[in-house]
Formats: C-alpha cells, structure tokens, sequence
C-alpha cells in the first residue's frame, strides 16, 4: 500500500529512493522557506541593480552616439573556416525609445554585395539592389548563416530584457582570463527579439561582459558567447571580438570581429524603407 | 530496511554514473569552449569592396516538349552593375544584363540586353533626392504577384526562369523623372515616366525604351510611420488618358517569426482580355490583392503562404468561354498577360520555401507552387544550390501540370530540368 501511494504524479516513476531523506524533511523545508523569503527580499532592490548593472555593461559594448563600424564575421566547423563575410554597420539610438536602429550594408562576400538590412524598432527589411526589392523580414529569419539578425545589430539589452541577479562567478572571458562576476538572467521584455532567456556574466569590477548564453523559448541553448579583445574605442576600452559556440554543434563557431570604429551621424530620415535604394555609404 | 537499502543501492550507482555522464558533458562543453577559444579570426578583415559588381550564368536546360521527344537548350547571361559617387552630392546608377540563348550550336544564338538601369541621382541635402534617367521602381511587399508594383507592365525582355524573384532581377528600368523627400518615419515620392516610343523593340541590343514607355505614366507614394511602428505605404498611379488607380502595402509583424502582408490596388479599368485584343470594352472598377505571411523557423526554413487575386483577369466562366474561343485571340490573351505581369486568371495561390544550410552547409533549398484556383492547374519549382566564396552550382526543376489550355497545362514543354552555374566578382 505504503509503495502505491509513494509515486511521483508527474511520471509515474517510484520515489522510493529518496526515502532516506525523510528525516531531513523539515529541515529542507526550513531551508526551502528561509531561502525563498531572502530571495523576494533581495528581489525588490535586486532587480533594479541587475537591471544597472545590464545597463552599464551595454554602454561598454555600445558607445553612446550615433557611429559605425565594421563587422568582419568568420566562420569555423571542426576547427576549419567555412566562410566569411563582412558588414558595414551603422548605429544610431532612437532617443525616444533607447534602442539602436540599425542599418548594415553587406560588403562581402561579392554574391551578397550592397545587399541592406535595416532594423528600425521591429521594422527589419531586408534590401536586393539587383531587384530593387525591400522585404519585411521577422526577427527570427537568418540572413548571415549562424548568426542570427539579432547577433549583428547594436541592441541595448536593458531595453529589450528584464535582468535578475543570479549569484557571483569565477568565469573566463573570451581571453581565457578569469572574472570575479554578477550573473543576471534576462527575460524578453517583449516577443519580437531574438532570444527569449539571455545568461550574461558581467564583471563585478568595471562591469565589462565576459560571457553570455542565449536560450531559445523551450529552455535550449542557442548558442554560447564569449567577449575579448578588450581595446580603447571611441573613447572606452570595448570587446573588439566575439566568440560565438553554437548550443546544438559546439565545433561550429563564429568570430564576429569589430574595427574602424568611427562616429558617424546618419539622418533619422534614412533609417527607414523608403531610402533603402538610395542608400550609398 | 535491509531490503531497502539493497534496492537504494544500484539506483545510487546509477546516480553517480547519470551524475559522472553530466560531468563528462560538462568537461566536453568547457573543452569545446576552450578550443574554440583558441581560433583567431580571419587574420585581417578583407578589404571592404567597393560598388561594382559583375555577374555571370550559365545553364543548361533539358525539356520534355508535350509534342513528345526532348529538347536542350544552352544560356550565358552577363550583368554589371555600379553605383558610382562623382561628386559629392551627385551618383552615377548603372545595371545592365545581357542574356544569350542558343541550341545545339552557337551559330543561331539569339541574344537579349536588358538595361535595367542608367540613371543620375542628385541629392542637393540630406532629406531631397532628384533621380532621372532609366530608373528600376518597384513597389510592393508581396512575393508572386505585385499589384501595386505599376511598372511592372512590359519590363521583361527576356524569361529564363519562372521564380518571382528572377523575374525581378531581369526586368527593365523606366525612364523617367523622380524626386523624393524624407523626414523621420515618413517620405513622399513623385515620379513622371514620359512616352518616349510607340511599343517595344525587339532588336536585340535595343534599349527598348517603347517597352517600358510607350504612354506617359506617374505615381505618388507616401509612407508614414503610424502607432506601433506600423508603416503603410499609399500609392496613386495614373497612364496619359486613363483613369487613376489607388494602391497600398502595408505589413506586420506577429510575433517573432512571422511577418504578415497586404498589397492591394483598385481603379476603373477596362478587362485584361478587353486590353489585350484593344476591343472597346467598358471601364469598370476593378481590384487586385495578395496578401499572405512569412513563417520562419530557427532552423533556418521560411515558408510563404499568399492569396492572389486579380480583378481584371477572366473568372471561371470568362475563362472557360476563352479557352473554347478563337485559339488566336486565346494565344493573344496569354502573351499579353505575361508580358504585363498580370495573373492568367482571376485567383490563385502561391506557396514559397527557402532553406538555407539544409543538411549541409552552404546547401540552399527552394521551392515554389503557384496553383491556379480557377482551372486547378499547377506549376511546382524548386532549386537546390550549393555556394562557394564566389561561385553557385545549381539543379532546378519544373513541370507544368494542367489540361491543354488551363494556365500552366498550356505551355510547350512539360517538364524541364537545369542545371546553373554562377559566377559573382565584386569589384
């Protein structure tokens, strides 16, 4: 009788081997309990530091005027390049929302040539100067092989994510060099972005991130990334490199490298479909 | 509890061993990590290419005419294009395609240029541009049939491949006058196309300027951005002596992963067959739609589902009746709504796939079917291609499936395969 009743409701499957652990029952719900009241009342003020914390990380990835740069994205499987391709990208914020638009101009490889993506907000179009057709893409459709649209654009993750503090690590960043870190969980404040559950490691000193993992909406991972290279760039000391493991083959890998960082003011009026055939960098 | 506890045993062995996989998982992770943490990048980013860009294709087509037997035919297709700034507030647009065709020898090619653009572009500030020469619009947002994409009529010289987006890569320029301005979430656009010739030339280096203007024509776009990032684009488009015709596209997203559409135009005009024939046919109000959406999954496939609907085009009892009519004013009909780019018939639906990496890195799948909803015809076609840095090899296929004079059945041949190769230089 004792043994039917011991059954786990969800699968069926007996929980017979965690009786030895029933002395400790009360102990673990003293536990359980205490645990959950710390957390809640860390949780109020917590959530509003990750969410700074998020914030000044971002600044460190993303200067904080309208600029430019040059995304130079190589692809390796087993340790072999696969391919290579360049973008031209440029990024302003929108000062009534926070978040960068984008507009990226594909220089190589020649069959992708003067090929334009712009992301305005949830406007992402995608451009073919050979027919001069503009079509509206979703966040989710790929362009660039691994990495996905949302991979090559500037983003303020603070904008798009809500950041909880998940404890302090010892991670390495993309130089191998170990960090003292907060990590934060994000969670997509709105459907339209590119991952639903981001992890960031940020270091606890300077705030710089040293590492990321991406999370698809049914709990897998999407992929890994690592930030290095760390160099002076418009002014603070910036990841020049990314390097991104994919979640379900970790022997493919994509090194997004940035250079020819410039401060480049493009007019708001260009940041939208209609100027996408006039577009000349 | 000896019982218990010998029971607890083997279940804790297999804890530790499901414990030690994880770990081993783990370690697998973190080396896979550490590896990929040693690869460098491309040793130096390749030198940003500059504007030119030179094109060129070659395929060879095996066809099943319906008469019996079999068929091959041989292309070499050729297309530069560059985008040159000559001064600082002046660009110079120029795209040109020249397509050769022969059979079994290359003594009777035939060949077909295409200008597709020749333009000058002056953009006295930021916010104005004044473009003028032979110029490539396009509007619209659907995938197999653009109502409001007005210049479409008469721009294809040359048809090596029924897939929409070939269509618009090998079509004419207008020549025309445009002048645009902009400001933030919001442009106007005004255009005049000039008659410039009475119908088109089909000598084969001709700039064909009586193709693409042969009436005078204009159109009016505005785009503003409204609430919520929703952007419509209104258009107004009239020809010298007919009536004007209202259009719009607007799109939107739902969710993440799908992107809605709708292109429709409407105005009094007179029937396509009416058009076609020049018979003295009344002008009425007419209507012409696709609409659909964009599903894109994370493994990299995009599916498209459109309606399309064609108001000027027969309905099934105009349809039947010109199928059983004069096999002459029938064959008239059909080159005509080709050339316009126009359905055959009334309504019909398009179904799109593209897979990129489909199994295999840098292996493309796509495929199409366009099912004729009046006479239930059908034309599937699908590529599959594999790219290198540079170069493209293709295998297409495609079979027109229908009764002698339905849309698709009607065609000559009824099965064709090609195989492509491609060949891309940026310059």
């Amino acid at each position: 009788m004792f043994e039917r009743r011991m059954v786990s409701a969800a699968t069926g499957r007996p929980l017979l081997p965690l009786l030895p652990l029933l002395p400790l029952l009360p102990l673990l719900i003293c536990c359980t309990v205490c645990a959950s009241v710390c957390a809640d009342t860390e949780d109020a003020g917590g959530a509003r530091d990750a969410q700074q914390i998020l914030a000044e990380s971002d600044a460190i990835r993303n200067p904080n005027h309208s600029f430019g740069l040059t995304n130079t994205l190589t692809e390796y499987h087993n340790g072999h390049q696969t391919d290579t391709s360049t973008l031209q990208i440029y990024a302003k914020a929108d000062t009534a929302s926070g978040q960068y638009r984008n507009l990226i101009r594909f220089a190589a490889p020649a069959r992708d040539q003067n090929k334009l993506m712009l992301k305005n907000g949830n406007d992402l179009w995608f451009y073919d100067p050979a027919s001069q057709a503009s079509v509206r893409i979703s966040p989710q459709q790929r362009l660039l092989g691994q990495a996905a649209n949302g991979d090559v654009v500037t983003v303020n993750l603070a904008h798009d994510y809500r950041a909880q503090l998940a404890g302090e690590e010892d991670v390495e960043d993309g130089d191998r060099v170990q960090h003292h870190c907060h990590k934060l969980n994000l969670t997509a404040a709105a459907d339209d972005v590119t991952y639903a559950r981001i992890e960031i490691w940020i270091d606890s000193g300077n705030q710089r991130p040293a590492k990321a993992k991406f999370y698809a909406e049914s709990g897998q991972l999407l992929k890994t990334a690592y930030y290095r290279r760390y160099q002076r760039e418009l002014n603070v000391e910036r990841p020049t490199e990314t390097v991104i493991i994919d979640g379900l083959d970790r022997q493919w890998v994509t090194i997004m490298r940035y250079t020819d960082y410039a401060w480049r003011d493009v007019p708001d009026s260009w940041l939208q479909r209609d100027y996408l055939p006039h577009f000349k960098p | 509890m000896r019982g218990v506890a010998a029971r607890s045993m083997p279940t804790a062995l297999l804890y530790l061993a499901l414990i030690a996989v994880h770990a081993g998982e783990v370690h697998a992770g973190e080396d896979d990590d550490a590896a990929a943490l040693t690869l460098t990048g491309a040793s130096a980013p390749p030198a940003a290419a500059g504007s030119a860009a030179f094109f060129a294709e070659t395929a060879y087509t095996e066809a099943q005419p319906r008469a019996g037997g079999s068929a091959d035919a041989q292309r070499l297709s050729l297309e530069g294009s560059d985008d040159v700034r000559f001064a600082p507030q002046w660009r110079f647009v120029f795209a040109d395609r020249l397509d050769l065709d022969w059979s079994g020898s290359w003594a009777g090619s035939q060949q077909v240029n295409t200008l597709k653009q020749a333009y000058l572009s002056w953009q006295p500030a930021a916010e104005l541009l004044w473009d003028a020469g032979r110029v490539n619009v396009r509007q619209g947002v659907g995938y197999g049939f653009n109502p409001t994409d007005f210049f479409r009529a008469g721009a294809l010289r040359s048809v090596e491949s029924l897939d929409p987006n070939s269509l618009r890569d090998e079509r004419l320029g207008t020549v025309m006058v445009r002048a645009e301005t902009l400001w933030t979430n919001g442009a106007l656009t005004a255009l005049y196309a000039p008659r410039l010739a009475r119908g088109p030339d089909n000598a084969p280096l001709s700039p064909d300027l009586g193709a693409t203007n042969a009436a005078g024509r204009w159109l009016i776009s505005l785009t503003q951005r409204l609430a919520g990032g929703f952007s419509p684009q209104w258009l107004l488009f009239g020809t010298d002596g007919g009536a004007a015709q209202a259009g719009v596209n607007a799109t939107t997203l739902l969710g993440g992963a799908t992107v809605a559409f709708l292109e429709a135009s409407a105005g009094r005009s007179p029937s396509l067959y009416a058009e076609a024939l020049d018979l003295p046919g009344a002008e009425a109000l007419r209507a012409r739609a696709s609409a659909g959406f964009t599903y894109s999954a994370r493994n990299k496939l995009s599916i498209t589902l459109e309606y399309e609907y064609d108001g000027a085009a027969p309905g099934r009892n105009g349809w039947d009746a010109l199928r059983a009519g004069d096999p002459e004013n029938y064959g008239r009909y059909r080159e005509f709504a080709l050339a316009q780019q126009e359905l055959t018939t009334r309504q019909s639906v398009f179904a799109f796939a593209a897979w990129q990496d489909l199994g295999l890195r840098h292996l493309d799948w796509t495929a199409f079917v366009r099912v004729d909803l009046v006479d239930h015809s059908r034309l599937p076609w699908t590529e599959l291609r594999y790219h290198w840095s540079h170069i493209d090899a293709a295998i297409r296929w495609q079979d027109y499936v229908g009764g002698a004079t339905t849309d698709f059945g009607a065609a000559s041949t009824r099965q064709t395969w090609q195989a492509v190769f491609d060949y891309y230089l940026a310059l």
